[in-house]
């Protein structure tokens, strides 16, 4: 019982033990924070990943020339019961390198993108696209507005160069001439571009609080360079932009170029062939490992069968492997905390050598004195987990508002929005982590006080008791 | 009388201290007896042995050879727990440097032998009982009005008050006094040596009292002095007069 009014009072009367409780409770905070901001990025990220890619793909060997015949696997899938019933939809998708060139203002523009081509209906019910459209979001089609066609056109018609102009033909022999051909106006084919190559980010903000600069605007013509798929020659196309593809992956965003397939397939000459089938999944299917072999089964090795976790493994096992490392790492603050610890206890324990003599003289016994100081190192421990998941948690829900104060402060962006595209720092506090966390630092301060506590409670009585 | 038995006895107690490797004699195979209801003071030059004597008696140390008996049971060699217990129950300490526990208000530095003792449970099973004790023996001791009051708000006498009634908290059956004036002004000392006798002649309460100061023994006590770590006057002979009656030095003939 006196161990309990004993820890009570010193805690309240040593200003020393509040060192301890600041360390550990620094500590708690600091795993806390930096945990929940980096399971934030890690599942926001998965999100995304996933959110973008398909459950399951089915992919060509050859990149360049792809396989014949998708509606047939697509058939062959179907027919399959055990695939019929767990698969939702299925898209096919030729994707090639290609270079995209534009004009902005005086300038000509080129880089490289990954161009898609793409049957919006089957493309959407896949998911992971038509979601992400800016301008029709959720309604992705390669069409034009009126008022875009409008803007086109008129582009258009001020660049006479573009259009061959028609050459008159003289009469020979005194017939008039034939008509000629009627003259089919040309209509550009729809992209729907990433919207970091439509955009760029300016460092200033305009006067509507945007970042961004529009460097196409729908109507805009671009032109796409890719090869073909005979004999790998150089083939190009205009494209007028309809709709701009924004995931928030900058890698993505930077990237895609999206085209209708059959277009795509002709402008290639390589009718009918597809690079690959995205396949989306039933919710709540859990067994894709069988999934994934079934079709392996079903087309022995003719194609690729990959998981979306398959086509990221790398991204995703260097996040978890940066966690692991973080936390030992971060786990090492703590114990620093818990030297603090060993060493104001051992200043303690002698200040009150005095006192530890005169309780043993009252009958405490041994064990009993070890106890006040396991309990008062426990105590501590408590107090600076307890303060520490406050502070940590608050800091974490605040982090946003706590970034944008700091950056303001020091006029430094601390998390620059051009790197993740994330409008806000993302977190995800889990519960069973500051758990963990806590439970880690309090066994840590119980751990590093048991040694001070033992010498306490060895202490003779009686040399203790003369102890000035 | 004759027939009582001692209530505390020591035969043949030895203890030396190792300082550097050279072995410091302290005590040399001392006897003594103590009859319940005495008040014995125990005087002595400085370095005589009077406060190892005491600490051995207490069960605070053990003697290098030698046997304690305390009614009847033999508590030099016991385990440490048996002797914990008896520091809380059957024993009381006042000592020169009050030794109060600071961080305590004078109320919870009385209740500190039942604290000990009692569980969480048991504490807050017979709390208001202790606490009602606990203020009486503060009453007895003239501080009842400064229970909540701590350690450093108090004189060096109502600190040493606050002690004797700590030490009686547990209703010992002998209270130690190791020097319980030393630091005190003649006026303070006389007090507390008056309420020792007054718990001595009232209670019944064997006190056993370690001094040099011969001021404030009386008549009516028993004095054993120490010189060179054995009772004077009495046989060097270990084992025959372990059981001394009254074999103490007449007090003025002494001085």
């Amino acid at each position: 019982m006196y161990q309990l009014l004993l820890c009570w009072r010193y805690l309240r009367t040593r200003y020393l033990a509040m060192v301890c409780i600041v360390s550990v409770m620094l500590g708690v905070a600091t795993l806390i924070v930096v945990n929940s901001v980096m399971g934030g990025f890690s599942t926001k990220l998965r999100e995304r990943l996933h959110g973008l890619l398909s459950d399951v793909v089915l992919e060509a060997y050859d990149p360049v020339y792809g396989f014949a015949h998708p509606e047939h696997k697509m058939a062959v899938i179907r027919s399959d019961p055990f695939l019929n019933e767990r698969i939702e939809a299925m898209a096919p998708t030729l994707e090639i390198f290609a270079m995209i060139q534009f004009s902005y203002g005086q300038s000509d523009l080129a880089r490289p993108v990954r161009l898609i081509g793409i049957e919006p209906e089957s493309r959407s019910r896949v998911g992971g696209f038509a979601e992400f459209l800016v301008l029709n979001k959720n309604q992705a089609k390669f069409e034009l507005t009126p008022e875009a066609r409008q803007y086109n056109e008129m582009r258009n018609r001020f660049k006479p160069a573009m259009q061959p102009t028609p050459i008159a033909f003289e009469s020979v022999d005194g017939k008039p001439p034939p008509d000629q051909p009627p003259s089919r106006e040309f209509v550009p084919e729809c992209a729907i571009l990433g919207y970091a190559i439509s955009h760029y980010r300016a460092d200033n903000p305009d006067e509507h609080g945007n970042h961004d600069v529009r460097l196409l605007q729908p109507g805009d013509d671009v032109i796409l360079t890719t090869i073909s798929g005979h004999g790998l020659k150089p083939c190009n196309a205009r494209f007028a932009v309809c709709d701009y593809f924004r995931s928030e992956m900058s890698e993505y965003d930077s990237n895609y170029v999206f085209v209708p397939l059959e277009y795509l397939q002709k402008l290639r000459t390589m009718e009918g062939r597809v690079t690959s089938i995205q396949i989306r999944l039933k919710d709540g299917v859990t067994d894709r490992a069988a999934v994934v072999q079934r079709l392996k089964q079903l087309f022995q090795g003719g194609v690729q069968v990959l998981t979306w976790e398959d086509k990221q493994g790398a991204l995703l096992a260097a996040i978890s492997i940066e966690k692991g490392i973080l936390n030992i790492l971060l786990f090492l603050i703590i114990a620093v905390a818990g030297f603090g610890i060993l060493a104001i206890f051992s200043m303690i324990v002698v200040e009150k050598t005095r006192d530890i003599g005169i309780m043993k003289a009252l009958g405490a016994s041994n064990g009993g004195i070890l106890k006040i100081f396991l309990g008062y190192g426990l105590l501590l421990g408590l107090l600076g987990a307890a303060l520490g998941t406050v502070l940590g948690v608050s800091i974490t829900v605040y982090i946003n508002e706590i970034e944008h104060f700091l950056a303001h402060a020091t006029g430094q962006e601390i998390f620059p929005r051009k790197v993740y595209y994330f409008d806000k720092i993302p977190t995800d506090i889990r519960a069973w982590q500051v758990a963990l966390v806590n439970l880690g630092s309090v066994a840590i301060a119980v751990l590093f006080s048991v040694l001070p506590a033992l010498r306490a409670s060895l202490l003779h009585p009686v040399r203790a008791l003369r102890y000035e | 009388m004759t027939t009582e038995f001692p209530l505390l006895a020591a035969r043949g107690l030895t203890k030396a201290y190792r300082r550097h490797r050279i072995e410091v004699p302290v005590l040399n195979g001392l006897d003594l007896s103590v009859m319940p209801g005495e008040f014995l003071c125990i005087v002595g030059a400085s370095g005589s042995g009077k406060s190892t004597l005491l600490h051995l008696l207490g069960t605070l140390d053990q003697p290098d050879q030698g046997t304690i008996l305390f009614d009847g049971e033999r508590i030099d060699n016991v385990s440490i727990r048996r002797r914990d217990q008896l520091r809380n129950q059957s024993f009381g300490f006042i000592f020169q440097f009050y030794h109060l526990l600071p961080e305590l208000t004078a109320l919870e530095n009385v209740l500190m032998p039942r604290l000990i003792q009692a569980s969480v449970f048991g504490w807050l099973w017979k709390q208001r009982e202790y606490r009602r004790q606990a203020m009486e023996l503060l009453d007895l001791v003239g501080l009842g009005e400064r229970i909540h009051h701590r350690p450093r708000e108090m004189s060096g006498g109502e600190m040493q008050r606050a002690a004797i009634a700590r030490a009686l908290m547990s209703k010992p059956r002998i209270l130690f006094a190791d020097e319980p004036t030393g630091n005190l002004d003649e006026e303070r000392g006389g007090e507390i040596v008056q309420l020792l006798r007054m718990l001595n002649r009232q209670e019944g309460l064997t006190i056993i009292m370690v001094t040099h100061n011969m001021e404030l023994v009386s008549p009516t006590d028993r004095v054993v002095r120490l010189v060179k770590g054995r009772v004077e006057g009495a046989s060097p002979t270990r084992g025959l007069n372990s059981i001394e009656p009254r074999s103490g030095v007449p007090l003025r003939k002494a001085l």
